[in-house]
This record gives structure tokens, C-alpha cells and sequence, in this order.
């Protein structure tokens, strides 16, 4: 009964401030017609007559429940090994008296800008059948195509979220514990054992989680490396792309959204909670290195050998770019580049950077209001917008892109009733996808651009929202200035460091995104991750790496203007930072 | 803060920068030959009529998809290349206009499709594109019939595209059918052909079978029907089923002395790449000119400057040296309407039966 008053007492504060009011709806309504909607007509798609069909066959057949089978398998394995790897770069970092750490550091983060299929492609250029290494050096001719190929390639992709998830508990564990642990005569690894791995166990499984989710959505390497092991995003892209039967890809698409949907509640809400480590506030001292040889020099061996295989990688990718045909006819050439640049592919590279720096300030604003609404504001329902924002990075990539299709790929248009055929059917929204879409579909790949990204806005947002004492903001409201004055000249510049880090991650998450918008170019607009992909796909690699390094340089200058505007420290953060 | 409403006033006029729509004097062409000669085409046909002219290229199958997906509201006007039997699937839908082109009394009729809906703009073949250093290192002779690619040492060393997005394949497919229809139809009359020349679904059923057990030598169905030549050139796979003027272009692009052309000698397909109207397109006036000029000698020559090795269908059109000499090969008597017709449910039971199918 207390709840209820309290959350209604909240619903009314925010009913007295119309621009609250305002805000709130919009971002109600954006939530639910850029990213419920599709989703849901998706799902009622594979529900019609037609569909329920299809998931009888599809779930009964044997060689689609290999698909399946397939999908998870590399959604565990690479969720284990890339969960490995990020936990050892992160145990190197703060736990392990090594040389070169912010080196380390560095190359754990590269995945971020990574575009998609310059990793699968190099992988196969090094490891496959004629690979530069396993028949090079081995003289192997090694089988990376399948599970194992994609397994390295999407663990190295994404071990990062691990590394970043780890590394920041990491550093919160209270060293006092392992200290306490010592003097009680335990040794390392008992401690190690008993000690560091449970207080870790949260993280494990949210590293875990999140991996798998990415892994089972991931369309690019499937693509590239996949071999004949079939996986459910390949066969959502072929049914749209080569047969264009909207209700099989629905299908596909629901059968991988239970598994997604599934496991990100499981991480979210579940063992997102479970966290062992922050219970006694700010970490006492200084935590103590492992200076033990064979551990200290094994496990940075171990690191700076992955370093190693990450630089190989994108060694290859930039001698790539300006080599004829990468191990076949290893001439110097520019063409590759004068294709990218001044050729066709200038376009793709305009439009591409236009949608990003669009979408944004808009991503990174939405993230820090719907974070504010979230923390600052009691109201009931504030759950449901929380969980309603992060779909739009839980849900694969392809499955948006397919709601999109069937959404908006018509103006959605609202016939007045009782006023006869004479007053035409009001346009509630235009046709966003497909030939002749509004701003030849530019508009569907920016608010995509932005439902992909705000979830990590939000988060960054409402993790340092919630450790900022409300106090400043209503010492405002009591000094007269209202709930809009208040989040801008007050909270937007308190979280400044969230917002930064929500508008880099939006700005690289657009750059490379493929999944969500390979359904939604059309011929006005050329995507740099699209034009990638053809490039990979007719196995021109030298144009592929060119457009990737483009694309690199492109992220890596957004990065840097940036920090230059957003990041310079103003006294407020300051005095948070003094203050904490 | 200030700097936020400039980043916002900058993004917006950026937003002016993306064209609005099509305007009259501009033309889209769906384009599925490669890209280079996509850019070569359109660029020629840009400075010469003056209408700004851009193109998206998607394979066969998928522009075949995407016509018919966006029958309603087509974004392009003109489709260009690409093998008939997709245009003539489309043109039995209904998608196509017919337009009779001044420029089509100079080609042999066999180029124009019925009612003028479709007219051929290059030929070429269906080929194996092997790598010699592979097939030496696998033991295995370079492939001269269908049989040589089911043998088991070229197990997860054969690439071929997926008959569902692309042209290339899905001649390689119909060849094989039409082989297994002449087989039976060999052994005794009327197994192979229906009355009205199609395959029996015994013929059909046929080309399954092979296409079964050659699935257990495929390495991967790539989207692009040219994309497994690049494959076979880096050593990925040994045999690549593709059209050949596309591997002649690979060997003088980079793969020369690696990749090694041959044709199966029982029989082997080939391509009419076509040109046609789309239905309702937003640029008709401009498509009708695209398509002149397509078959014209001008436009063909077009090819030469990319390394297309297709040959073309205009008498007066510049031929390569290293286009295919046709008679020397074992051509099938490939039948593009029965193709045409039958298509879209052939590549939808290969894509349920052969494609997800794992192999032993």
C-alpha cells in the first residue's frame, strides 16, 4: 500500500511539470513504436496461420534442429571462451605485477571499433586452408571453417564486455578480504580459489550471458566463416534476402528470440542483482599483486600472446588494404583505397558518417533523460520503460530489422471515422523502409542507429545517476528552477562522464553496425557496413579492408572531437570527483 | 551546452544533404553483373544521356526477391544482367513491361524474350574454376565432368553460391537437371522430358540426388555466384561452379597461374544475361534508354574496360580473346522458359532439402 501511494504521489509530481510530462510521454511513445512494435509484429507474424506451420516443420525436421543446436553450441562456446579471455585480461590488469599493461589495456579495447567481417576475414587469411600461419608456418591445411572458427573469431570480437565487466570488479574487491585471507595462512591459489573466484562468480555469469546473447545474434561471421555450420541468423538473412518470405524469417526470428529474450532476463534480473561486491563501499588499500614467477610471466605470456594474435589480425587488415590480393599477389597498390574514396564507395562512406553523428547526440541525450526518468523519478511503470529500452540491444540485430520491414515499409495512416472518403486518411507515419521510404529510408537507419545504442547510454547513465546524491538537484528545485533546468544545467553535466562514454559507444556501435540495418539500405543510402559486407561477400578483400580501416579512422577521429567537447572536465565534475 | 546545439544544427543540415527523392532526371538500375562493370555501365550511360545514374547491384536471386517485394511501390526501373530464367520468373509474374527497343532488330532473336519483355545482353558459361595448387596437393585431376566433383577427396573443397540468391547457381543447377533429363530420356523416351519439354520430376529428382551428395563436398553456398571464385584463388577450396568469363576474369586480376578454367565435358550451361523494364519503375523514360543503350554496341564495349569476358549479344559489340569460344564446348539444350517457370519452387526445395542439410 506504501509503494502504491508513493509511486502515485510520483506519477502526480510528474504531472505538475508539463515538460516532465512532455518528455516522459515522448519517450514512452519512441520506446514503443521504434522498438516494442517491431518486435511484436514480428512475433505475430510467426504467429499467423502460415507461421504456426512453419514452426511445426522447422521444430520437427532434423536438419533444422541442427540449426538450432548450432546456434547454442556457439552461443556456449564462445560465451566460455571469450568470458576466459576477458577474465584473464582483466586479472593481468589488477591482480598481476606484469610490464606493458596499458598496452594491454588498449588492445583489449580495439574489438569496440571494430567493424564486422574484418576479423573473420583476416581470420581466414591467417588460419584457414592457405592461411599465411597454419599452412605458412605449419604447413597445415587447416579446417577453420565452422564452430571453431567462429568461436575464435566472435571471442575476440567480443571479450572485451567480459574484459570491462571484470576489470571494474576487479578493482572493487575489497583487498582486505584477501588480506585477511593471507594472514590466516592460505596461500595463493587457495585464496585465488576460495576467496577471488566467488566474490567473481556475478560477474562470470553476467559475462557469460551477455557473450551468448551476442554470439547467437551475430550475422557477420556466420557469413564469412561458417562454413556448412548453419546457424538461425544466417537462415533469417537468406529467407528475407534470397526468397524474400517474410514469415519463414519471422519464424527463424522467433526461434532465436526465445533463447536471447531468455538468457538476458536470466542476466538482468536475476544475476544482475546478485552483486557480492560493492557491499562494503569503497575498497580499503591497495590490492595486493601476484609477483609469483611461473603465475606472474604464465599469465602475461598467455595475454600478451592473444595481444599478439589481435595486432596479427589487423596487421593484416591494413597490409591487406593496400596489397593487390592478400598472399596471392602481394604488389603495393592504392586501389583499393581510390575505390573506397573516390570510387563508389565514397557514398557509402558520407552516409554512413552522416547517420552516426546524427544519430548520436540523439542516443546519447535519449540515454541520460530515460536514466534520469528511471532514478530520479518514482513512478510506477519505470520498470517497464527500463526493460522496454534495453530490447533494443537484447534483441539480435536481424530481428529488428525484420520488424522494421513489416512495420514501416508502409505509411502507418489514421482513417477518420464517419467523415466519408472525401478527407484523405491522415499519414501518422510515413513509409520508413524500402524503395521511395521518406529520406530514401535514411530516417529507419538513424532511429535503428539510436534504439541500438541507448541501452548502454542508459545504463552508464543510471550506474553514476544512482551514486550522486539527489541533494544538488533538488537544492535547485528549491532554489526556484524547474525539472528541465534542473536535468540540464544539474544532472546532464554531473553524469557528463556517462554521457561521454554513451555517445562514444553510440558513435562506434552505429560506425559498425550490420545486423539491424542489412534489411533497411535502400538505393538512396549506402552503408559502410553493408558495402563490407558485398565486398567480403564477392570475396574482393582488399576493398573490404580498405573500407574497414576507413571506418576505423573514422571512429577513432568521432572519438577524439569527442573528447575534445564533451570530455574537457568542468568544475562541476570536478568537484564530484573532490567530493566523492 | 552550447556545443550540443551546434552538433544538432550541424546534423540537421546534414540531414538537407540526403537527397529527398528521385528526381526525374536521375535513374537507379538494379544491377547484378560485378560491381566494376556496374560502375562502368552506369558511368557510360551518365556521360553520355546526361541523367545522373547510380545503381544498387544484388545478385540474381535477390533482386529477383526484392522486384517482387516491392512490386507494389518498385524502387527501381531497370534491371540489368544477370541470367534469363530469372527474368523470365519475373516476366511470368507480371513484374515486367514490355518495350520494343530500336535497338533489338540487331539481335539474334534468340535474345529477345517473348513480348519483349526481356532482351539478352551477354552470354557466357557455366565452368568449374579449380586451383591447381590444391588439386595437386589433393591428388585430384582438374574436374572435366559433374561426376569428378563427387569425388570424396574433394570433400569440403568444392564451393558453389546458393541457387536462391544467385543466377550462377541456379544455371549450374538447371544444367545438372537437364542432364539427368537427356540421361533418361536416353534410356527411354518420355522418362526425361514432358510433352511440353519440361524435365520429369523423375529428372528433377535426379538432380536432387546429385546435388545431396555433392552437398557433402561443398565447403560453403556463398550469396554471390562469383564469390567462390575469389575461395578457389586463395586456396580456400580446389573447385569453384561458376561461369567461366568470371574466372578468366579472376586469373587476369590477380589469380594468374593459380586458377585453371574447364568445362564438364557431358554438358555444360549457359547464361543469357538480360535487361529488362520493371513495372510501374519511378524512371521509365530513363530505364527506356538504359536498356537502349545496354544493346548497343557502345554499351557492351563497356565490358572490355572491366575485364568482363562475357560474350556480348550485339553482333557489333568489340569480343575479347579471352571470351569462351562457345563451339568448343558441350553446350545442353537449356531451356529458359521451362527454367524460368520453374524457379522459384526449385531453389525454395533446394533451400529446405540440400542447403541446411548437414554433411556426413
Amino acid at each position: 500500500m506504501l509503494t502504491q501511494r508513493r509511486f502515485g504521489a510520483g506519477f502526480r509530481r510528474i504531472l505538475q511539470d508539463p515538460v516532465l510530462a512532455i518528455s516522459l510521454l515522448l519517450v514512452v511513445l519512441f520506446i514503443f513504436i521504434a522498438i516494442v512494435l517491431p518486435i511484436l509484429a514480428m512475433i505475430g507474424v510467426s504467429l499467423s496461420e502460415e507461421g504456426r506451420a512453419l514452426f511445426g516443420h522447422y521444430l520437427g525436421e532434423r536438419a533444422y534442429q541442427d540449426i538450432i543446436v548450432n546456434t547454442l553450441t556457439m552461443g556456449l562456446s564462445v560465451a566460455t571462451v571469450g568470458t576466459v579471455i576477458g577474465f584473464l585480461f582483466a586479472y593481468v590488469q589488477v591482480k598481476v605485477k606484469a610490464p606493458f599493461k596499458r598496452f594491454m589495456h588498449l588492445i583489449a579495447l580495439v574489438p569496440i571499433i571494430s567493424p564486422p567481417f574484418a576479423v573473420a576475414t583476416a581470420i581466414i587469411l591467417l588460419f584457414g586452408r592457405n592461411g599465411m600461419i597454419s599452412k605458412g608456418i605449419f604447413g597445415v591445411r587447416y579446417d577453420i571453417y565452422g564452430l571453431t572458427g567462429l568461436t575464435l573469431a566472435l571471442s575476440l570480437s567480443l571479450f572485451t564486455i567480459a574484459y570491462l565487466n571484470f576489470k571494474g570488479m576487479l578493482q572493487a574487491l575489497d583487498p582486505s578480504l584477501e588480506e585477511a585471507a593471507t594472514n590466516l595462512g592460505a596461500s595463493k591459489w587457495h585464496i585465488f580459489r576460495t576467496v577471488t573466484v566467488p566474490m567473481l562468480l556475478p560477474g562470470f555469469a553476467a559475462s557469460f550471458l551477455l557473450l551468448f546473447v551476442e554470439a547467437i545474434a551475430d550475422l557477420g561471421n556466420p557469413l564469412v566463416l561458417g562454413g556448412n555450420y548453419e546457424v538461425l541468423a544466417t537462415r533469417v538473412y537468406i529467407s528475407i534476402i534470397g526468397l524474400h518470405d517474410n514469415v519463414a524469417a519471422a519464424v527463424f526470428s522467433v526461434i532465436l528470440l526465445v533463447p536471447s529474450l531468455t538468457v538476458f532476463i536470466i542476466q538482468r534480473y536475476w544475476v544482475g542483482r546478485t552483486s557480492v561486491v560493492s557491499v562494503t563501499g569503497k575498497p580499503a588499500g591497495t590490492p595486493q599483486q601476484i609477483t609469483h614467477p611461473v603465475v606472474r610471466w604464465g599469465l602475461t605470456g598467455l595475454v600478451l600472446g592473444i595481444c599478439a594474435l589481435i595486432i596479427s589480425i589487423y596487421a593484416v587488415m591494413f597490409v591487406g588494404s593496400v596489397t593487390r590480393v592478400f598472399g596471392v599477389n602481394n604488389t603495393f597498390t592504392l586501389e583499393h583505397f581510390d575505390f573506397v574514396i573516390n570510387g563508389y564507395g565514397s557514398d557509402a562512406m558520407v552516409d554512413t558518417t552522416t547517420f552516426a553523428i546524427i544519430a548520436t547526440p540523439l542516443a546519447g541525450v535519449l540515454g541520460m533523460l530515460i536514466a534520469f526518468l528511471i532514478v530520479r523519478k518514482a513512478f510506477a511503470g519505470r520498470n517497464i520503460i527500463d526493460f522496454g529500452t534495453m530490447l533494443g540491444i537484447a534483441v539480435p540485430g536481424t530481428i529488428i530489422g525484420i520488424g522494421y520491414l513489416l512495420v514501416f515499409n508502409n505509411p502507418i495512416t489514421l482513417t477518420l471515422p464517419f467523415v466519408g472518403d472525401n478527407v484523405p486518411a491522415i499519414t501518422l507515419i510515413p513509409k520508413l523502409t524500402g524503395g521511395r521510404a521518406v529520406l530514401g529510408g535514411a530516417l529507419a537507419i538513424v532511429i535503428v542507429y539510436v534504439i541500438r545504442s541507448v541501452p548502454a547510454a542508459l545504463r552508464s547513465g543510471a550506474a553514476l545517476l544512482s551514486q550522486i546524491d539527489p541533494a544538488i538537484e533538488e537544492a535547485s528545485i528549491s532554489l526556484g528552477a524547474n525539472n528541465a533546468v534542473t536535468f540540464r544545467k544539474i544532472t546532464l553535466p554531473l553524469i557528463r562522464p556517462a554521457f561521454l562514454a554513451g555517445l562514444i559507444y553510440a558513435f562506434a556501435r552505429s560506425m559498425t553496425t550490420i545486423s539491424a540495418i542489412v534489411f533497411l539500405t535502400t538505393p538512396q543510402t549506402r552503408i559502410m557496413t553493408q558495402q563490407i559486407l558485398n565486398e567480403t561477400e564477392q570475396g574482393r578483400y582488399g576493398n573490404a579492408f580498405a573500407y574497414c580501416v576507413i571506418l576505423i579512422a573514422i571512429v577513432l577521429v568521432a572519438i577524439g572531437i569527442l573528447y575534445l567537447t564533451v570530455g574537457s572536465t568542468t568544475g562541476a565534475e570536478r568537484s564530484l570527483e573532490g567530493g566523492a | 551546452m552550447k556545443r550540443f546545439g551546434l552538433f544538432f544544427v550541424v546534423a540537421l543540415l546534414l540531414l538537407t544533404l540526403i537527397p529527398a527523392s528521385a528526381q526525374e532526371d536521375s535513374l537507379t538500375v538494379l544491377c547484378t553483373p560485378q560491381e566494376d562493370w556496374c560502375v562502368a555501365m552506369t558511368q557510360a550511360f551518365q556521360e553520355k544521356t546526361g541523367i545522373e545514374t547510380s545503381y544498387v547491384r544484388l545478385s540474381s536471386g535477390e533482386a529477383l526477391a526484392r522486384i517482387r517485394a516491392t512490386a507494389d511501390n518498385p524502387e527501381f526501373s531497370v534491371w540489368w544482367g544477370g541470367p534469363a530464367d530469372a527474368y523470365i520468373a519475373a516476366a511470368n509474374d507480371g513484374l515486367f513491361e514490355s518495350y520494343e527497343s530500336p535497338n533489338a532488330e540487331l539481335l539474334d532473336p534468340r535474345y529477345v524474350g517473348a513480348d519483349n519483355m526481356w532482351y539478352g545482353v551477354y552470354v557466357g558459361a557455366t565452368g568449374f574454376c579449380s586451383n591447381v595448387q590444391v588439386l595437386e596437393e589433393l591428388g585430384v585431376d582438374v574436374p572435366t565432368s559433374w561426376q569428378d566433383l563427387l569425388n570424396p577427396a574433394l570433400k569440403g573443397n568444392v564451393a558453389m553460391a546458393h541457387p536462391a540468391t544467385s543466377g550462377t547457381a541456379f544455371t549450374a543447377f538447371w544444367t545438372v537437371i537437364t542432364l539427368e533429363a537427356d540421361k533418361l530420356e536416353a534410356e527411354e523416351a518420355g522418362t526425361g522430358y514432358n510433352e511440353d519439354g519440361t524435365p520429369t520430376q523423375a529428372a528433377i529428382d535426379n538432380a536432387f540426388a546429385y546435388f545431396a551428395e555433392l552437398n557433402n563436398n561443398i565447403l560453403q553456398y556463398t550469396r554471390s555466384g562469383l564469390a567462390s571464385g575469389p575461395m578457389a584463388g586463395r586456396g580456400e577450396i580446389a573447385v569453384s561452379v561458376i561461369f567461366s568469363h568470371d574466372c578468366v576474369k579472376l586469373q587476369v586480376e590477380g589469380f594468374e597461374g593459380v586458377l585453371v578454367t574447364s568445362f564438364p565435358e557431358e554438358g555444360t550451361g549457359y547464361e543469357n544475361g538480360g535487361v529488362a523494364i520493371i513495372t510501374g519503375g519511378p524512371e521509365p523514360e530513363a530505364a527506356r534508354m538504359f536498356l537502349d543503350f545496354t544493346l548497343s554496341a557502345e554499351g557492351q564495349a563497356t565490358a572490355l574496360q572491366v575485364n568482363a569476358f562475357q560474350i556480348p549479344t550485339n553482333p557489333e559489340a568489340p569480343i575479347s580473346d579471352l571470351a569462351v569460344d562457345l563451339s568448343s564446348l558441350t553446350l545442353i539444350d537449356y531451356n529458359f522458359p521451362a527454367a524460368g517457370a520453374l524457379r522459384t519452387e526449385l531453389v525454395e526445395r533446394f533451400d529446405t532439402e540440400i542447403a541446411p542439410a548437414p554433411t556426413d
